[in-house]
């Protein structure tokens, strides 16, 4: 496995995927300065909130963008090179789609990473109000990138059986923008869509008062059942993507 | 020549599962943009023109960003496949003639997901339970917002031609319109390609007149336009082709 994983690590380079990460992230992090520019020393002192209830909404749309970016750069160098039929005669069929799923996962970590660094380092530059909440920091890390496997899982699985790559990018954008405005709708609906599950997975809720107009962010309690389902829904996608590709003629 | 180097983007386009972005996409800011709408009744008491801020609220900061960005990525996709490069640029055909087949083939698919969006609009105000007479202004709307939507689609291609992926250009286009959004909120919108798009269609205030002057916008889409193309052009011409 470790020579599979080496191997794209080698196919990766010079294909600049880290690029496009960090320029997801720049924006991201543009974003995330833009929205507390104007924020008052009381707003700031509910900062943490404000930022873990702006990030995963952001997320519905950033993250798949990144995951459909990075699994068709993965997938596409061997569509171009048409070499899944010169892999699988020197690799079981299975151990690449492991391979580039973990060598993608890597990526995914990253902007995960990086999220939580822009969080921490303009929570701690602007002063937000009480200590770092690292426990919600650590679940916010952990659900972000649950949800980010399981949307980059369905991307390679797709990029990976179709040569064309503006059909996993059309379905992921639109996927993305459907997870986004899923959060006007109830909580069942939610957890049918994929993309969804960032907001599904929010620590914080938001009141708002429609005559004053003014927001109140609080904790609310970790959606168990729903971390549940977006595993059910990993292992499934994982499982399906790998038979399918397995199956396929070369 | 031009018409040629035209018939045969055009060659290249059929069967081609573009359909699938071209009508699905815009249909979502719409869907999303009445259901808004409708919930927000109280608030917004404009009519058509409190639908327009919703349907173009969407569409203008990330669907039409990311669909030209789809466009653009695709009339690129065959010639950065295989060894095509070479018998594109062997052919006896002028390389501005090339870029500029490409750049209209692009418009045309911006100027029809225009309509279409005006058509989703006027159905989804029917749909909602509109009675006044559709605005007079909608024409106007779209064909300033396609003017926004050929800089993009200039631009697009540029980065397109640059950039030998399908999926890299697109995620730009995405980020693109994000940082439009922070960028018109600031008051530099008329200096940033991606936000033209929001300035044409009137997204924040479409009862008012358009918040930098017609000949201003008119000017910046030239300008951007000239300088994508130049650029494009210049690149192709200069740089030897990576093929493969």
């Amino acid at each position: 496995m470790s020579a599979a994983i080496w191997m794209e690590v080698l196919k990766a380079k010079g294909r600049k995927i880290w690029l496009v990460v960090a320029i997801m992230m720049a924006v991201q992090l543009l974003w995330a300065g833009w929205a507390i520019s104007n924020k008052d020393a009381n707003d700031l002192a509910q900062g943490w909130l404000f930022f873990l209830y702006q990030f995963p909404m952001l997320n519905c749309i950033i993250m798949p963008v990144i995951a459909a970016v990075v699994a068709s750069r993965l997938s596409d160098v061997e569509h171009k090179g048409q070499t899944f039929k010169l892999l699988e005669t020197i690799i079981p069929t299975k151990r690449i789609f492991a391979a580039k799923f973990i060598w993608g996962s890597i990526y995914m970590l990253g902007a995960a990473l990086g999220q939580l660094a822009i969080m921490i380092g303009m929570g701690v530059v602007l002063h937000f109000g009480g200590p770092v909440p690292w426990g919600a920091l650590v679940g916010y890390l952990l659900f972000t990138l649950m949800v980010s496997l399981t949307i980059y899982v369905f991307q390679q699985g797709i990029s990976m059986l179709v040569a064309n790559q503006m059909v996993p990018m059309t379905l992921g954008l639109i996927g993305g923008f459907i997870g986004l405005f899923s959060m006007f709708f109830p909580q069942g609906f939610q957890k049918l869509v994929l993309w969804s599950y960032y907001g599904v997975l929010m620590q914080v809720g938001m009141n708002w008062d429609p005559i004053t107009r003014a927001t109140d962010f609080y904790w609310k309690a970790i959606d168990w059942p729903g971390l549940g389902l977006i595993l059910v829904f990993f292992g499934l996608i994982y499982g399906v993507g790998q038979i399918l590709f397995v199956r396929r003629e070369v | 020549m031009l018409i040629r180097a035209l018939q045969a983007e055009m060659i290249k386009m059929r069967h081609s599962p573009m359909w699938l972005a071209f009508l699905l996409i815009p249909i979502i800011p719409a869907f999303m943009g009445t259901f808004n709408y409708l919930n927000n009744l109280s608030m917004l008491e404009n009519k058509w023109y409190s639908l327009w801020t919703q349907h173009t609220l969407f569409a203008c900061y990330f669907f039409l960003p990311v669909l030209i960005g789809i466009y653009a990525s695709y009339l690129f996709r065959l010639e950065h496949a295989n060894h095509n490069w070479n018998t594109v640029l062997t052919a006896p055909v002028p390389i501005t003639q090339l870029f500029m087949a490409k750049l209209i083939m692009g418009w045309l698919m911006v100027i029809l997901t225009q309509i279409w969006m005006g058509l989703l609009f006027i159905f989804s105000g029917l749909l909602a339970g509109l009675s006044d007479p559709i605005p007079p202004e909608l024409p106007l709307w779209l064909l300033f917002g396609a003017l926004g939507g050929m800089v993009v689609c200039a631009l697009q291609l540029s980065l397109s031609l640059v950039i030998r992926s399908f999926a890299v250009p697109v995620g730009i286009a995405l980020m693109g319109g994000i940082a439009g959004l922070a960028l018109l909120s600031q008051g530099y919108g008329l200096y940033f390609p991606y936000a033209l798009i929001t300035l044409g269609m009137r997204a924040n205030d479409p009862a008012a007149p358009m918040a930098v002057g017609e000949i201003a916008f008119l000017v910046a889409c030239a300008i951007f336009t000239s300088g994508f193309c130049l650029f494009a052009i210049t690149w192709l011409k200069r740089r030897d082709v990576v093929t493969g």
